[in-house]
């Protein structure tokens, strides 16, 4: 076949998959392509180069590396506030209802100092999927009832529901800090109309019951991505309009709030959908 | 549900409450952004000491530099886009030192932390990890935007400084010479063998 012997080289055809050669160029390549099992082989496996790579799981920040933005950090803001009151201003501080914020010890990166109030993040859990198909929220689940999230793996890291978060969760060294929060897995299914209470439910449940499952890899990441650093109150793996997602309660100064995030969460993508207060 | 947009206020809301003087915002943005900007730093400087190092001097640089920011793009393309000249000025400075060696990796895996992922995951991210070891930096750092964190060539040309053709052109390069070196870890075996012969004749 024509053009048989003058293969393209990888780059080549490498340029050609990401949209660079047009014209004749491009044309002729295109052309081989389409006669040359080998060379369309290589350009599939070029492809599969980046699928590879978007594949592999973000790692997240070790715990060594967050202390040392802390630090950095909070050196930043108390130059900034020395600064500000050697030119006679008065720091503001919106967001923290008056509560004057110190300028020492804090804990930013690693362990976020929330202004506002406890946050609920629903994130939509079909992790491979790249959209949430709106199958009307009828479940035929039996039952909205919770599991009681029976098995206590890991109890250790699972610090249950403190007071504060400013206090960093007790994380093993070297492991990253955000992996420890209560987790259980139920099958309520969260309705929009529904929201507020049925988030209020869960926590009472969760506070009495007590979620010390493992939650999984895929979990954690999609609770990093979409809510930061803060350890969050809870985490429950339900479903929202029928669709597999997960709830992340955190908690802050007043109030909370509940977030949906779209489906796909990942360590790298998914934004909340909805987002509610819970009084 | 008005009310939560106040609870958890927009990346560029948080940017504008820090330059207003907010204490708390900048930290509450970095923060939600961690380990993306982290995974960037890693990725592109293949050594974590340094990619802390990095990470950090962007950090203060963002800090500092917080009114600076126009809108023209999204809040975290301007952060990855400190991260990554933060983590190309590291690369340049040690431009003559050598590179860290394959004996690093057990070091580099304690501290990237492989908690809760499965063996072969692990895996994968190590053989990965130093496949792009081989890349120059340039290229790695397109291809770590572009392929790993999928940012769009677009945005991509924003955070890295270069045009658009520029970006697909290192990663085209990138992911050619990533190739024999990778395709051990695709599950299609086969094929990568039945072409890797065949390259012989292009070099």
């Amino acid at each position: 076949m024509r053009g048989q012997t003058t293969h393209p080289d990888t780059d080549v055809l490498a340029e050609f998959h990401a949209g660079l050669a047009t014209g004749r160029r491009g044309a002729m390549i295109a052309a081989h392509l389409a006669g040359c099992d080998r060379c369309s082989a290589l350009r599939d496996e070029l492809a599969g180069v980046s699928a590879l790579l978007a594949a592999v799981p973000a790692q997240a920040m070790p715990d060594r590396a967050a202390q040392r933005l802390d630090t950095a950090l909070a050196a930043e803001v108390a130059r900034r506030i020395d600064s500000k009151r050697a030119r006679g201003d008065s720091p503001r501080h919106r967001g923290t209802a008056g509560r004057p914020a110190r300028n020492r010890g804090w804990r930013l990166v690693s362990v976020r100092v929330l202004a506002p109030a406890a946050a609920v993040v629903l994130a939509a859990a079909g992790y491979g999927l790249s959209q949430l198909p709106h199958r009307s929220g009828n479940l035929a689940s039996p039952s909205s009832g919770v599991a009681r999230a029976a098995k206590s793996a890991g109890s250790a890291d699972a610090p249950a529901l403190t007071p504060s978060s400013g206090v960093a969760a007790r994380a093993e060294p070297e492991r990253m800090s955000p992996a420890s929060f209560p987790f259980w897995t139920s099958h309520t299914n969260f309705l929009p109309g529904t929201l507020k209470q049925q988030v209020e439910a869960a926590l009472r449940v969760a506070e009495s019951a007590g979620a010390t499952q493992a939650a999984p890899a895929a979990v954690k990441a999609c609770v990093r991505h979409v809510a930061g650093s803060a350890n969050p109150l809870m985490v429950e793996s339900a479903r929202y309009q029928g669709q597999a997602a997960t709830i992340i309660v955190m908690r802050a100064s007043k109030g909370e709030v509940a977030l949906v995030a779209g489906a796909g969460c990942s360590a790298s993508h998914g934004k909340p959908l909805v987002t509610t207060t819970v009084p | 549900m008005r009310d939560a947009d106040e609870q958890w206020p927009s990346d560029a809301e948080l940017l504008r409450r820090h330059v207003a003087g907010d204490d708390q915002a900048f930290g509450e943005l970095f923060c939600r952004h961690r380990d993306r900007l982290w995974a960037v730093a890693l990725r592109t400087i293949c050594d974590p000491e340094e990619a802390a190092d990095a990470l950090q001097d962007a950090m203060v640089s963002a800090f500092r530099r917080a009114a600076d920011f126009r809108g023209e793009s999204a809040v975290t393309t301007w952060l990855h886009r400190i991260v990554v000249n933060a983590a190309l000025d590291r690369l340049r400075r040690r431009a003559t030192r050598p590179a860290p060696s394959a004996g690093d990796e057990q070091a580099f895996e304690a501290l990237a932390g492989s908690a809760g992922d499965p063996a072969h995951t692990t895996d994968i991210r190590l053989d990965v990890d130093a496949a792009l070891r081989i890349l120059p930096p340039q290229q790695r750092a397109a291809l770590v935007v572009v392929d790993m964190l999928g940012f769009s060539v677009a945005d991509a040309a924003v955070i890295l400084g270069i045009s658009p053709g520029t970006v697909k052109s290192r990663c085209a390069r990138a992911r050619a010479r990533l190739l024999p070196h990778v395709s051990h870890l695709r599950g299609n075996r086969s094929a990568s063998e039945s072409v890797s012969p065949a390259q012989g004749g292009d070099t």
